[in-house]
């Protein structure tokens, strides 16, 4: 508009503008109401007395490029309209939002450079939207994600809690090449395994004597430190026959047990609850991780039962006579020190945490 | 090239908090395994919602789906890193009380802002005294709980909004905790025992919202409060509080309720109302009322003298709501000529919508209908809804015949 029509013009009908610059240099006028829902530009506005003309242009952050300045722009556009019902709101937002994920990401990190915070929710929960229900894979390509952890810290377990077929198998494969890996590191350690596997057997059927009480305590903390002394020991090792019955009966032999206090050594790996299935699931990471609780499809199904059967064969003998039997086992593992001797039910033994009160 | 494509990982730490926050926790916790940023990104959401949407273990055996749901719980709370400001634990299969006392234990040494749990099952869950010493909460909402805060519990210096359904306190625990909560704006009750006076005590209530069983009301200092609701689930006063002749209990309730916006009677509370001397008008008009809804028995004289001497009472009414009580107003016999009575006139100069329901036809019912509409100049709709279809056309013959006094009144008769 050149002087002259501008004199013509009534003054209500003279609209304010404020003078902006965006990122590339470039500086233009956008209406006052406009600019001024975005709170930064406010700011600049108000507190330090910028935009008023073209030499003061208000100058916006390098996040925000002009084009997503003019998406913005209509956004405020749109919203500062005082008259609008919230449906109409709702429904300029869902097809606002309707854009490819790099300029949702894009519009998302200058939005909130300008502190529209009501953008930033809206931007932010269409992304939450997109991630959600998805693989990792998928979010990767999505939003192209390197793929930067190591093989090791991939098969972590995940945290699985859904019965989502697919997810079980992933952690089925995670788990079998988790098997693999550990394996191959621990060719070598057979020997000195194979001690601690005898001992522990003993252990773990005095741990079976003490155990059977219901665990309200804080188990998690104390397995956790059991399970780190005993990292390279406790996964079971396919190709390792002998050591591979033994470990996995004192997997689900200790997880029977659940007692609170029970010695460090004592326990080979965690068992929270009495279900034999749930044995082998609750695998301890020793960095982030969680526990897949599914991993029940680690154990064949026809050696599970069998260890199952004899567990319970060795549960009944074991109720049935056992002063008799805490001396035999007791006479065998002589040099271990049982700690915590507590019965379920059927014996008088109590006590966490002192020593038994029976004659060695 | 990557790194430039991948716009997301390198947002700001909160927008992205605020993303994952958004999500359920399993998705949020499940982003660890992207890539290496987003290996602990997760670990500083300030939100942390377990519920039965978010968690979903599907197994037969209680005790495997309890396990589990501890395991879970306890995993994310260590793995945490970071304040926890909004904490809420609502799954039907919760049980483990220790559980959830060692989890409440671990919240009270940080900041929590907002508690929200709700026992599905089982008996009241007695809170540990550790939760009377989260200082900073501003939202706390509990569901079938009790509450037994130590002797030296002062209050929740900054909570704004209580909300309390199925619990159990003792009288002067309620007292205590509602006086001390001198920020309380809110405050929802629903279904409690172990006091029977509802004693307010707020100064900065704005919001309150009650169903339940009690004996008395009593409002102090509550002059922000604007939006009531009040629902008491027992039909039942007791008969010596009305033969005693005891004070008006209406104009007790509405001594210290002076801009009251919003006001719901819900259940038997007219009979609460009703109890005592009901005057014709109370003695200073509610004039902020825009809205009122009433549950009503028709047929019963005393309630409608409550009815009426509200509706007296608020000249700037914009909005009214009247639900009958069909199951009661048998019982009585019909009463005659209550509202039909002619000098009986008020004007209702903002009323606009009407709404009644609940209604079987009788004589005083289509009498309050025609006091309203010929008493609201400026209506513009009034939609009655009977109780069941039988009579329906009777009623609606009736509803052709009324005057109107707003010549834009439109009146719906919507099927039951």
């Amino acid at each position: 508009m050149s002087e002259v029509d501008m004199a013509v013009i009534k003054p209500e009908m003279m609209k304010s503008y404020i003078w902006i610059q965006t990122s590339d240099g470039a500086i233009q006028q956008v209406e006052q109401e406009v600019a001024m829902f975005c709170p930064m530009i406010c700011q600049e506005v108000i507190h330090k007395g910028m935009g008023s003309s073209k030499n003061c242009a208000v100058s916006l952050p390098q996040r925000v490029s002009p084009a997503m300045f003019s998406l913005i722009l209509d956004y405020c556009r749109f919203h500062q309209v005082p008259g609008r019902s919230n449906k109409e709101r709702k429904s300029f937002d869902e097809k606002f939002v309707r854009m490819d994920t790099k300029r949702l990401c894009e519009l998302t990190s200058a939005a909130d450079s300008l502190q529209l915070k009501p953008l930033v929710d809206l931007t932010s929960r269409a992304l939450a939207r997109i991630i959600e229900g998805k693989t990792p894979e998928e979010i990767r390509e999505i939003f192209h994600l390197p793929d930067d952890l190591t093989e090791e810290e991939k098969l972590e377990p995940l945290k699985n809690t859904t019965d989502d077929p697919r997810i079980r198998l992933l952690n089925r494969l995670y788990a079998k090449k988790r098997k693999e890996l550990k394996e191959r590191e621990k060719l070598k350690d057979v020997e000195a395994e194979e001690d601690h596997v005898d001992d522990r057997s003993v252990d773990d059927l005095l741990s079976f004597i003490n155990g059977g009480e219901d665990s309200k305590g804080i188990k998690t903390s104390k397995n956790k430190k059991k399970h780190r002394k005993r990292k390279d020991l406790q996964k079971c090792a396919p190709s390792n026959e002998a050591i591979e019955t033994h470990k996995k009966e004192s997997n689900t032999v200790s997880s029977l047990c659940h007692n609170v206090g029970v010695d460090q050594k004592l326990k080979s790996s965690l068992g929270e609850t009495l279900k034999l299935q749930d044995a082998a699931d609750e695998v301890f990471a020793p960095t982030v991780e969680f526990d897949d609780v599914d991993i029940d499809d680690e154990i064949d199904p026809a050696l599970k039962e069998e260890i199952d059967r004899e567990v319970e064969d060795f549960a009944r003998i074991l109720n049935s006579d056992w002063p008799e039997r805490m001396q035999e086992l007791l006479s065998l593992g002589q040099e271990r020190r049982p700690t915590h001797l507590s019965v379920n039910g059927n014996g008088a033994l109590k006590g966490h945490g002192s020593m038994p009160s029976f004659p060695l | 090239m990557d790194m430039e494509l991948d716009r997301i990982s390198s947002l700001p730490g909160h927008v992205v908090d605020q993303i994952l926050s958004v999500l359920p926790i399993r998705d949020a916790v499940r982003t660890s395994n992207l890539s290496r940023k987003w290996r602990y990104k997760w670990s500083h959401i300030p939100h942390l919602v377990f519920d039965t949407q978010c968690i979903s273990i599907t197994s037969e055996d209680q005790t495997i789906v309890k396990n589990k749901l501890v395991n879970i719980i306890d995993h994310v709370l260590l793995l945490h890193n970071g304040p926890i400001y909004k904490f809420k634990l609502s799954h039907r299969d919760l049980l483990g009380v220790s559980d959830i006392d060692r989890w409440i234990l671990h919240l009270s040494r940080g900041s929590t802002k907002e508690f929200v749990l709700e026992i599905w099952k089982g008996q009241r869950y007695k809170l540990p005294s550790c939760l009377y010493s989260f200082e900073n909460l501003i939202h706390l909402e509990l569901f079938n709980c009790l509450l037994k805060p130590p002797l030296a519990f002062k209050g929740f210096r900054n909570l704004k909004s209580l909300d309390l359904q199925h619990v159990t306190l003792a009288q002067e625990v309620f007292e205590n905790l509602i006086s001390s909560c001198s920020l309380l704006e809110r405050l929802t009750l629903m279904n409690f025992d172990g006091f029977t006076h509802l004693k307010i005590n707020a100064p900065n209530l704005q919001f309150f919202d009650v169903g339940g069983i009690f004996d008395d009301v009593s409002f102090e200092n509550t002059f922000l409060l604007t939006l009531v609701s009040i629902g008491l689930y027992v039909n039942g006063i007791n008969d010596r509080n009305v033969s005693r002749g005891s004070s008006s209990k209406l104009l007790r309730f509405f001594v210290n309720l002076p801009h009251i916006r919003r006001l719901e009677i819900q259940s038997y509370f007219i009979k609460y109302l009703a109890i005592g001397k009901i005057p014709s008008r109370l003695p200073k008009s509610c004039v902020d009322l825009n809205y009122i809804s009433i549950r009503i028995n028709f047929n019963d004289l005393e309630e409608n003298s409550v009815a009426f001497c509200l509706l007296r009472s608020c000249p700037n009414l914009q909005e009214i709501e009247m639900l009958g009580r069909p199951e009661e107003q048998a019982a009585v016999g019909p009463l005659a000529d209550f509202w039909g009575d002619d000098h009986w006139k008020c004007l209702f100069g903002q009323l606009r919508l009407v709404k009644i329901a609940g209604i079987s036809g009788i004589g005083s019912e289509l009498d309050c209908i025609k006091f309203l509409l010929s008493n609201s100049p400026v209506l513009e709709q009034m939609t009655v809804k009977p109780a069941s279809s039988e009579g329906g056309w009777e009623l609606v013959k009736e509803l052709l015949r009324f005057r109107r006094a707003s010549i834009h009144a439109e009146v719906i008769y919507l099927e039951p």
